[in-house]
């Protein structure tokens, strides 16, 4: 009996376990993507992988829309590659994918910031081949999906931030700031079971910035070229006065994100609240929870008044991508045609309350069984988006830091408006000089 | 067992054996037959190919990225810019460190945070450690149940003490409510000072406990006839403190102090769960600054490697200052 393997064994042992090594890595590296000219044709038997983010009902949704479509298009299997439900780290998980030159997934889920960035690193394919109608769908949503002459994304549910009002306590929706700020102080002094007069979010995240932008803040890709303007330092004045000169808004709304403004308004503690449309069907749907009993048949929305102008909704929502290194590109198109057509997408309102992007869907079908989304047309109709910019994520990265710090009282609106133009100005430099 | 006493192994062709291998063993060994010799080279060959598996992957996933992110630093690197991707940048990378307004406010807001939370873990967790090396009932329970914060993930620490500032349902102020003491109506998170201090009890209360267990092994080698001789001798509880404990615990405190150090110096966690860097910029710190320019604002991954590149500089930098300090105190 040998203990030990004899010299040549032994050899061929170490040989044996570096040639695996080697093995491993030349595999992992000779997964290089396909060339666009090995494209799969549409009628071939093949498999879509669709990442896209969605629990709940709208997870449910997105399966049993997957399932029609499969039915309609039998030789085709769409696989579902699970991004996580924080937008943020989603946004990581398909950078690292396509930084790593991954030909799937096919067709993504992309927030309405993101496809500029994504088409300007030229990782989306150019759908323009396959002639879209864009004029289907809500202007606003469209222009996230529009870069340098080129259609990258499709809008698939629309979102816009709107201001909840409490129809018991409330007669008749503010018009104006003034009248808004009034209301919400008469309110709290009569109802001793507001905690505050105005809920939204202020906490360092992108939420800040839509916040800011339905409030009235200007980000249009001309107004970024100078920011410190009298129309912004209002809008920022006006949330540094409702927290800390009106005190209708708590100091901790800095902190705030989207789940703490549902809450103060579903427990009834707040007359306002800005937030977006899921809203609606967690407080007025049919199937209300015990949780909504405050608010059940007493939900408002319409657009924030606008301090210095016309209101406008900031612009949030999901668009429909194809990878430009996919090669089930035809097939990928396919199932952005069915997901974005209109009874897709009411199918997909009904189930999972999530607002169509293509107009004709707005019709007696859906507000038949879900009457909410009359009112919310309103809100959609000032839906205006953030800019549409591959330096996005940066710019609303230093808006981010601008709008807390005037919340948290630690800079003045004008300070903090000249000190982040600049830093704005040359990020918009940067990308139009080419890096 | 090893091979000398296997003798069933079958010598090799001599050829194998490298003379520098027969001086080794028989360095090691003394004299041997002709066999052990080439056996002993061909022993540590076979040993070379057993671990050179692992060798290959240690060196796949530390030096290979450490000297490719050395090497991005010095390049265009920006994924929105794919026609000038991976062109020579020379220094203008870390140029931007300087002139990007971001770097060195994070880097004296790091180091602020670094001494002020080594110093407060090092006096709590040098006092726990003390009162731990002291005999009393239950001592066993209480050295396990110190460990609990430590045992919990730093996001997961940072989100609880998130939610216990919370100003409306958090903990804290609930507590100094209930005491009728100051600061009971403050929202933590939303001034600079107080979320530091925020950040600061988070962070002191995970990883003191680290500290106090790192000293009281320390604690637990000085051999106790040397304060039965300083008590005979007449020395206090202060005086055995500063001339025996103290000097006694150096070793310990060494390592104690790099290892919080450098994790301090590098602290993400605890901020990207608190704060994210907020209000403004007030509480980013280095190591988020690189996480956020490479990964959430718009992928610059040659200013994130720059960024990278300049923490583990001053890491070394930081760890080079202790070891030399410790070092020549020692032989004074």
């Amino acid at each position: 009996m040998h203990m030990w393997p004899t010299s040549t064994n032994r050899r061929a042992v170490a040989a044996i376990s570096v040639a695996g090594l080697v093995a491993v890595g030349l595999a992992a590296c000779g997964s290089s993507a396909p060339t666009a000219s090995s494209q799969v044709p549409l009628s071939a038997k093949q498999t879509v992988v669709f990442a896209t983010q969605g629990l709940g009902s709208e997870g449910t949704a997105t399966m049993s829309a997957v399932k029609a479509f499969e039915k309609l298009h039998p030789n085709i299997t769409v696989q579902i590659l699970s991004l996580s439900p924080t937008s943020d780290v989603a946004f990581e998980q398909l950078t690292q994918r396509f930084t790593a030159g991954s030909s799937t997934p096919d067709v993504i889920t992309s927030d309405v910031i993101w496809p500029a960035q994504f088409a300007q690193s030229g990782w989306l394919a150019n759908l323009v081949k396959f002639h879209p109608d864009t004029s289907a769908y809500f202007t606003g949503q469209m222009a996230t999906g529009q870069y340098k002459g080129g259609v990258y994304a499709i809008p698939w549910f629309i979102n816009a931030e709107g201001l909840y009002y409490r129809t018991d306590l409330i007669k008749t929706p503010p018009t104006t700031a003034a009248a808004l700020f009034g209301d919400a102080v008469a309110a709290m002094k009569t109802d001793h079971a507001l905690k505050e007069g105005l809920a939204f979010e202020g906490d360092k995240y992108e939420g800040a910035v839509t916040a800011f932008q339905s409030m009235g803040g200007q980000l249009t890709p001309s107004a970024l070229t100078n920011i410190n303007t009298p129309a912004n330092d209002g809008v920022l004045t006006m949330m540094y006065d409702a927290i800390h000169k009106y005190h209708i808004a708590p100091t901790a709304v800095s902190t705030w994100e989207e789940s703490q403004v549902q809450n103060a308004w579903l427990s009834g503690q707040t007359p306002f609240a800005l937030n977006w449309p899921y809203i609606f069907a967690l407080s007025d749907a049919k199937g209300c929870q015990p949780g909504c009993s405050a608010v059940f048949g007493k939900t408002g929305w319409v657009p924030f008044p606008n301090p210095t102008g016309a209101p406008q909704a900031s612009l949030g929502g999901d668009d429909l991508a194809v990878n430009a290194r996919s090669t089930h590109q035809a097939a990928a198109w396919a199932f952005i045609q069915y997901l974005s057509s209109a009874s897709a997408q009411i199918a997909r309102a009904v189930a999972a309350g999530d607002p169509p992007s293509v107009k004709s869907a707005y019709g007696s079908q859906l507000y038949a069984a879900a009457p909410y989304f009359q009112q919310e047309q309103a809100v959609f109709n000032a839906a205006t988006p953030r800019p549409v910019s591959p330096v996005y994520t940066q710019i609303s990265s230093q808006l981010q830091a601008m709008i807390t710090s005037v919340l948290s009282g630690s800079s003045t609106p004008s300070a903090a408006l000249s000190s982040t133009g600049p830093t704005i100005t040359q990020l918009l430099q940067t990308v139009s000089s080419g890096g | 067992m090893t091979a000398r006493e296997e003798p069933a192994v079958p010598a090799g062709p001599a050829s194998l054996a490298p003379p520098e291998g027969a001086a080794t063993a028989a360095a090691i060994g003394g004299p041997r037959r002709q066999g052990s010799y080439s056996l002993a080279a061909r022993d540590r060959r076979f040993g070379y190919g057993l671990v050179a598996p692992a060798v290959i992957v240690l060196l796949a996933i530390t030096a290979f990225p450490l000297v490719y992110n050395v090497w991005i630093s010095f390049h265009n690197a920006w994924y929105l810019f794919p026609t000038t991707f991976s062109n020579f940048a020379g220094v203008k990378n870390y140029k931007e460190l300087f002139t990007g307004g971001q770097f060195l406010p994070s880097l004296y807001r790091t180091l602020g945070f670094t001494v002020v939370s080594v110093a407060v873990e090092l006096v709590i967790g040098l006092a726990l450690a003390l009162a731990l090396n002291r005999k009393f009932r239950g001592r066993g329970i209480v050295r396990a149940a110190i460990l609990i914060p430590w045992a919990v993930p730093t996001v997961v620490s940072g989100l609880l003490w998130k939610s216990m500032f919370d100003p409306q349902n958090g903990f804290v102020n609930y507590i100094l409510t209930q005491l009728h003491l100051p600061l009971a109506h403050s929202t933590w998170l939303s001034q600079t000072w107080t979320s530091w201090a925020a950040i600061l009890i988070a962070d002191a209360w995970r990883n003191t406990p680290f500290m106090a267990l790192l000293l009281l092994a320390g604690l637990q080698v000085i051999p106790r006839d040397v304060y039965e001789a300083a008590k005979i001798d007449g020395a206090g509880a202060i005086r055995t403190f500063r001339q025996i404990t103290l000097p006694m615990l150096k070793p310990a405190l060494a390592v104690a102090l790099i290892f919080r150090t450098l994790s301090s110096f590098l602290i993400f966690d605890v901020i990207y769960a608190m704060t994210g860097g907020g209000p403004g910029n007030s509480t980013q710190v280095l190591a988020y600054l690189n996480w956020s320019s490479m990964f959430v604002q718009g992928g610059n991954y040659g200013l994130g490697a720059a960024i990278s590149v300049a923490l583990m500089v001053m890491s070394l930098v930081i760890a080079a200052i202790y070891v030399t300090s410790f070092r020549t105190e020692q032989v004074v």
